[in-house]
């Protein structure tokens, strides 16, 4: 006779899983650090982190090299982007993890940075850090450290998400810098 | 005729040890709300019987998510569903069908907008398990209809990994998700099985799907003009509500009355998505009232406020049955159909139903 022990699982999932929670070396400051900026095509994403940016260039001596899209919102991105941004960049933000999938998403590329070696900013809208931790468990990686948002992002004006940007430049200098290296996550105000 | 025997039932069963293990798929949280079937390996064998599969075939995948499915999780999940086996290759085909859709293989499943697959059934699989094409059609009420539908929902749930408040992050979600799987009427359509559209020919049983956001009826009993009628189907399919990007397309789930209207008519489902995709849109002065006139870089409607107020916005951004599917379904009682709110699209593939879809033996 079956016992509830012989119920198939329907899950697949096995029970093995590993976690490495590789970071990147920090470096001490952002003087002359190379910034690369992936934004998800959200609305407001490409706004947000370019303010970011343009704050690090000036108070910090930062220099944004390379901008690019992530067409594809909802996954990881691509190996080729990967990689470009590990060649080009000493830091990179991502952002804005404000949708479904995109949030998970975001998670998963600053993890697969952090593992290439590149210190990572990753922003989500506070709205999906349920499922952008999920990913971070996934990823084998739980205690991943994000940075959020208030949500929503995407209906801000220019001028708000300007303020948006400069509640959360020092929180990516402490992120992506030693000082932040071994902090929890953050939550911006 | 129904395949509802129960000879494969045990005749000692124990009712309160089936209750002991219902609460078991509860406690595991492989349910969706409802009561699932325990799946043990006797039950399972009998679904993996009707197919011609290995049971380690992976037929579905989310990488990003490091899960994928097999022949053998889906009909576990098709059991816990309450599929009985002979509905097993409808289950495949259905799941096979909506992985054509691209979103279903990308982030849908994770989106806000909680889509859910509506599946279409045609060919005398329909009458070999009992689909519903008739009365009711978009359920409940017929076992092959709510548990094939319900499968789908279980294998995404459970071997996807994609659970609400997860990464299933639906803001609302919508009635009758993974419970709409209807039987194309093919006896009271005027028109082609949906099925040839997608590619395989009339009498061979298939499963259509896509994802869809709602549905919505359009109540008319008021007219004989197949203009006037359809031109109510532009009201609802146009409404700005639905609009994010560009374009959008919808479809339309016919009730017998209104498709045989227009086939009087002397219209095609072709002439009736030709009619429709002209004139389906809003004007820019509508679209600005809602914030929606202008359409950035990357598709996406925004608040431009400077557009011509005339100019015209067609909803459709092309003229075949990808951005319009059309079907047939429903009682011949009424003039009440629904316009169909589709997510991404149809692939216009519709997939073979391959296997015993008649019971077996109750070893």
């Amino acid at each position: 006779m079956a016992t509830l022990a012989d119920v198939l699982d329907p899950t697949g999932r096995s029970a093995v899983r590993s976690v490495s929670n590789t970071r990147a070396p920090r470096r001490a400051d952002l003087a002359g650090a190379r910034i690369g900026l992936l934004e998800n095509t959200k609305h407001n994403a490409a706004l947000l982190l370019d303010e970011i940016g343009g704050l690090l260039e000036r108070d910090r001596g930062a220099v944004t090299v390379l901008r690019r899209t992530k067409t594809a919102f909802a996954l990881p991105m691509p190996q080729e982007q990967l990689d470009e941004l590990v060649r080009e960049c000493d830091v990179v933000l991502v952002g804005v993890g404000d949708c479904g999938s995109c949030s998970a998403a975001a998670v998963a590329d600053g993890i697969a940075l952090e593992r290439a070696g590149v210190p990572t900013a990753v922003i989500c809208s506070d709205a999906f850090t349920t499922t952008a931790s999920a990913m971070a468990e996934v990823q084998g990686d739980p205690g991943y450290a994000y940075l959020t948002t208030p949500h929503p992002v995407a209906v801000l004006a220019p001028e708000a998400v300007a303020e948006r940007a400069v509640q959360l430049a020092p929180q990516v200098v402490g992120t992506v810098t030693a000082d932040g290296a071994t902090a929890p996550r953050e939550q911006a105000s | 005729m129904t395949a509802v025997g129960t000879a494969d039932a045990l005749p000692d069963a124990d009712p309160d040890a089936a209750w002991a293990a219902v609460e078991h798929g509860f406690d595991q949280g492989w349910s969706d709300g409802l009561p699932v079937v325990p799946a043990t390996r006797r039950l399972v064998d009998r679904f993996l019987a009707t197919v011609d599969r290995s049971p380690e075939e992976v037929i579905g995948s989310l990488e990003h998510l490091h899960r994928t499915v097999t022949v053998e999780l889906a009909a576990i999940n098709a059991a816990m569903a309450g599929c009985r086996p002979e509905y097993f290759p409808v289950v495949l085909a259905a799941w096979e069908a909506v992985q054509t859709d691209r979103a279903a293989t990308g982030g849908g499943w994770q989106s806000t907008s909680g889509p859910s697959p509506l599946l279409v059934v045609n060919g005398p699989v329909r009458q070999e398990l009992g689909f519903n094409s008739a009365g009711g059609a978009f359920g409940p009420g017929f076992r092959p209809n709510m548990t094939v539908a319900r499968a789908l929902g279980l294998i995404v749930r459970n071997a996807l990994g994609v659970v609400p408040h997860g990464f299933e992050q639906a803001t609302q979600g919508l009635p009758g998700r993974w419970q709409v799987c209807l039987g194309e009427n093919e006896e009271e359509s005027p028109w082609e099985p949906m099925s040839v559209e997608g590619g395989v020919p009339a009498g061979t049983s298939a499963v259509s799907a896509m994802l869809t956001r709602t549905v919505e009826y359009v109540d008319n009993r008021h007219t004989a003009d197949p203009e006037q009628l359809l031109a109510d189907f532009a009201d609802t399919i146009s409404r700005s509500g639905a609009l994010i990007f560009g374009h959008a397309p919808a479809g339309v789930v016919f009730c017998p009355e209104h498709a045989q209207l227009l086939a009087g008519a002397g219209m095609s489902r072709a002439d009736v998505r030709a009619w429709l995709v002209e004139r389906c849109g809003r004007t820019k002065a509508d679209l600005a009232r809602v914030g929606k006139d202008g359409v950035g870089p990357n598709g996406v409607r925004f608040a431009d406020g400077t557009t011509p107020p005339a100019d015209f916005d067609p909803l459709f951004s092309g003229t075949g049955p990808e951005v319009l599917p059309i079907a047939v379904a429903g009682a011949r009682n009424a003039g009440i159909s629904m316009v169909v709110r589709v997510f991404t699209g149809w692939s216009a593939r519709s997939v073979p139903v391959l296997g015993r879809t008649t019971p077996g033996s109750s070893s």
